[in-house]
């Protein structure tokens, strides 16, 4: 083996726990950046699958809490009486949910059962799921991750306790587990079914409520792109000056401000992954300092043999880089063979159909690792290059 | 008259500190041929490594010249330098400074990997130089599992396995027995004298002194005696 190598490789087994503990601390950040690129880019992929969809999301102009009247829908279908621009509208309302003993919530839409197939047809529902959808006001589509979690099945029947009015628990069937569709999570049952029972249980409901009649959005399915930019100013204008004035968004914008709102999760993972890295640098960046300060005598004598200032500088920034690529490596490597290869390949996060992680974000992670490398090194390098050799002498006597 | 190896004229070296100049050497003159094992002696703080340092190009002086190896080093930038000292000085120093990772051979093949070379070629090289100094068969070895005497050999190899033209050792023997001194000076007698080397010694120890064959005594910065030691003739530069 090549003298140079060697060299590299005893420099870095001097103080191997040291080593270890500086890998480790490269090799973090990057599994922390690997998994970070794989939600923002499983969140992009949501969000672009809901932009092929040439969807309009239809809410309150003034907060998404409040609800609208039931009654927008017609109104909206009426913009286009030929039905060949609007395709189909569906009410959705949310009702969240809990199941008993499970602190965790759930996320469950009630829709408007007539239009729901036509407008989200990314569920891929089968004729047989249709059918049963349309006979069966129990019915409930569940999503595919929270049915794995609950070990719903279908064809089961099961409870949900709500979390708005009135908080009794409801019994459903479950008619699919949409093994298809882009979100794994949400649970999707009748707006009808949630009414009745609602109607059922609370005797003395307050106005304000607005528990019958009233639905949080309305989705709005579009025949184009053209249709989707003119229904988007179209309905808003519609709806100008009445008590319940819309807010239209496409889809993708709509979900992207709701994603911001409530935890910017691309922007707080990025952060996230920056302060590591520059963790990282800190880190490795002291060890190259120790290093150079260990072996301060060895440099002294290497310039005195003959090795230049630039020779000398490139020795500690090959061990600079060849530390933090072996970090890199480990922690860009350990997340791909954890979700490609072994069971957690089918680890959902909300909005994620699965934690994808493609070989390119984990070259990324290798040229960060190398960039790192490179700015840990740097200093100790130049101290190295710029070493007075006598001095350094003088100290060893 | 053997050509002079190095050749040093009025040379002054000043050294600032506190604002505070320091003046180490006062003008100096010396000329030592090729092939010659001169010692250089003096009390502590007299400018002896100060001399050694300046012949060797690891600094330059206040002023005057300094001709070593066919070479004016006051002319020659740091690159140069740098790339002179790899061609044409072996150092040997009190310690050691062998690389502890590495072994016996390897260190010695630490100043060849600056020169293009075949690697068969640099092996050669190391076996030969390891074997002048008695230690063929240790190649192998850390320093950790060798004799202060033995590293110190090690070091000597590594000084001239680039076959320079001359060897600076700045007490070599200052850390060793008094055995194994012997045994180190009588092998820088065989670089000076089989292998032509030309060497200049900084020591304390009078009886390592009497190894050379030229004794120059510094004192205060100035070249107080240049004398010539009876025993031994310069070697005969091939």
């Amino acid at each position: 083996m090549p003298l140079r190598v060697v060299y590299l490789y005893r420099n870095l087994t001097r103080n191997l726990s040291r080593t270890l503990l500086t890998c480790c601390a490269v090799a973090l950040p990057m599994t922390i950046y690997v998994l970070s690129m794989a939600v923002i880019k499983g969140i992009d992929r949501f969000l672009d699958n809901s932009a092929k969809q040439l969807r309009l999301v239809v809410g309150h102009k003034t907060s998404i809490i409040n609800p609208l009247p039931r009654g927008h829908r017609a109104k909206i279908e009426a913009l286009d009486p030929t039905h060949q621009r609007i395709m189909s509208i569906c009410g959705v309302r949310w009702i969240g949910g809990t199941v008993q003993n499970e602190p965790h919530p759930l996320s469950t839409l009630a829709v408007e059962p007539d239009t729901f197939a036509q407008t989200f047809s990314d569920y891929y529902l089968t004729t047989e799921e249709m059918a049963d959808w349309q006979r069966n006001r129990q019915a409930i589509i569940v999503g595919r991750a929270t049915a794995q979690r609950f070990h719903w099945n279908v064809g089961d029947r099961i409870q949900i306790n709500p979390s708005v009015p009135p908080y009794t628990p409801f019994e459903f069937k479950v008619i699919s587990t949409a093994p298809k569709a882009i979100d794994p999570i949400t649970n999707i049952c009748r707006l009808d079914y949630l009414e009745e029972l609602t109607k059922q249980a609370v005797t003395i409901v307050p106005e304000d409520w607005k528990l019958q009649g009233w639905v949080s959005f309305f989705f709005v399915k579009c025949g184009s792109q053209a249709d989707v930019d003119h229904f988007r100013v179209a309905i808003d204008a519609l709806f100008a000056h009445s008590p319940d004035e819309t807010r239209t968004q496409d889809e993708k914008t709509f979900i992207n401000e709701f994603i911001k709102q409530q935890f910017d999760l691309p922007r707080n993972l990025m952060i996230l992954a920056s302060l590591t890295v520059f963790v990282a640098i800190m880190a490795a960046a002291n060890t190259m300092s120790m290093n150079l300060r260990d072996r301060m005598n060895e440099t002294a004598i290497l310039k005195s043999l003959g090795f230049s200032g630039r020779v000398i500088f490139g020795l500690i920034q090959t061990e600079g880089l060849a530390l933090c690529l072996s970090g890199g490596l480990v922690g860009a490597l350990t997340p791909y063979v954890l979700f490609t290869y072994s069971p957690l390949r089918n680890f959902t996060v909300p909005l994620i159909q699965t934690l994808e992680i493609q070989p390119i974000v984990c070259v990324q992670a290798m040229g960060i690792a190398l960039v790192i490398g490179m700015l840990a090194s740097a200093w100790p390098a130049w101290v190295g290059l710029r070493l007075p050799v006598i001095s350094a002498l003088r100290n060893l006597e | 008259m053997p050509e002079s190896e190095i050749e040093l004229r009025d040379v002054r070296k000043v050294y600032y500190k506190d604002r505070i100049d320091i003046p180490v050497l006062e003008g100096l003159n010396l000329s030592v041929p090729a092939g010659e094992f001169a010692v250089l002696m003096g009390p502590s703080g007299s400018g002896k490594s100060t001399l050694l340092h300046l012949i060797g190009g690891l600094d330059s002086p206040t002023s005057g010249s300094i001709r070593v190896a066919d070479s004016n080093l006051e002319q020659m930038n740091e690159r140069e330098l740098t790339a002179w000292r790899s061609r044409n000085v072996g150092f040997i120093f009190q310690m050691y400074h062998l690389v502890p990772v590495l072994t016996a051979a390897q260190n010695v093949e630490l100043p060849l990997l600056l020169f293009r070379m075949p690697s068969s070629e640099r092996r050669k090289r190391v076996a030969t130089a390891l074997g002048v100094v008695g230690l063929g068969d240790r190649m192998d070895h850390r320093p950790n599992q060798l004799s202060g005497g033995q590293e110190q050999r090690v070091a000597i190899a590594r000084a001239i396995v680039t076959d320079p033209r001359m060897i600076l050792a700045d007490e070599p023997t200052g850390d060793l027995d008094a055995k194994t001194s012997e045994e180190i000076l009588n092998l820088l007698n065989t670089l000076n004298t089989e292998f032509g080397k030309t060497i200049l010694m900084v020591t304390h120890d009078p009886r390592a002194a009497s190894h050379g064959q030229r004794l120059l005594h510094l004192d205060k910065g100035v070249l107080e005696r240049d004398e010539r030691t009876p025993a031994r003739a310069p070697a005969a530069v091939s």
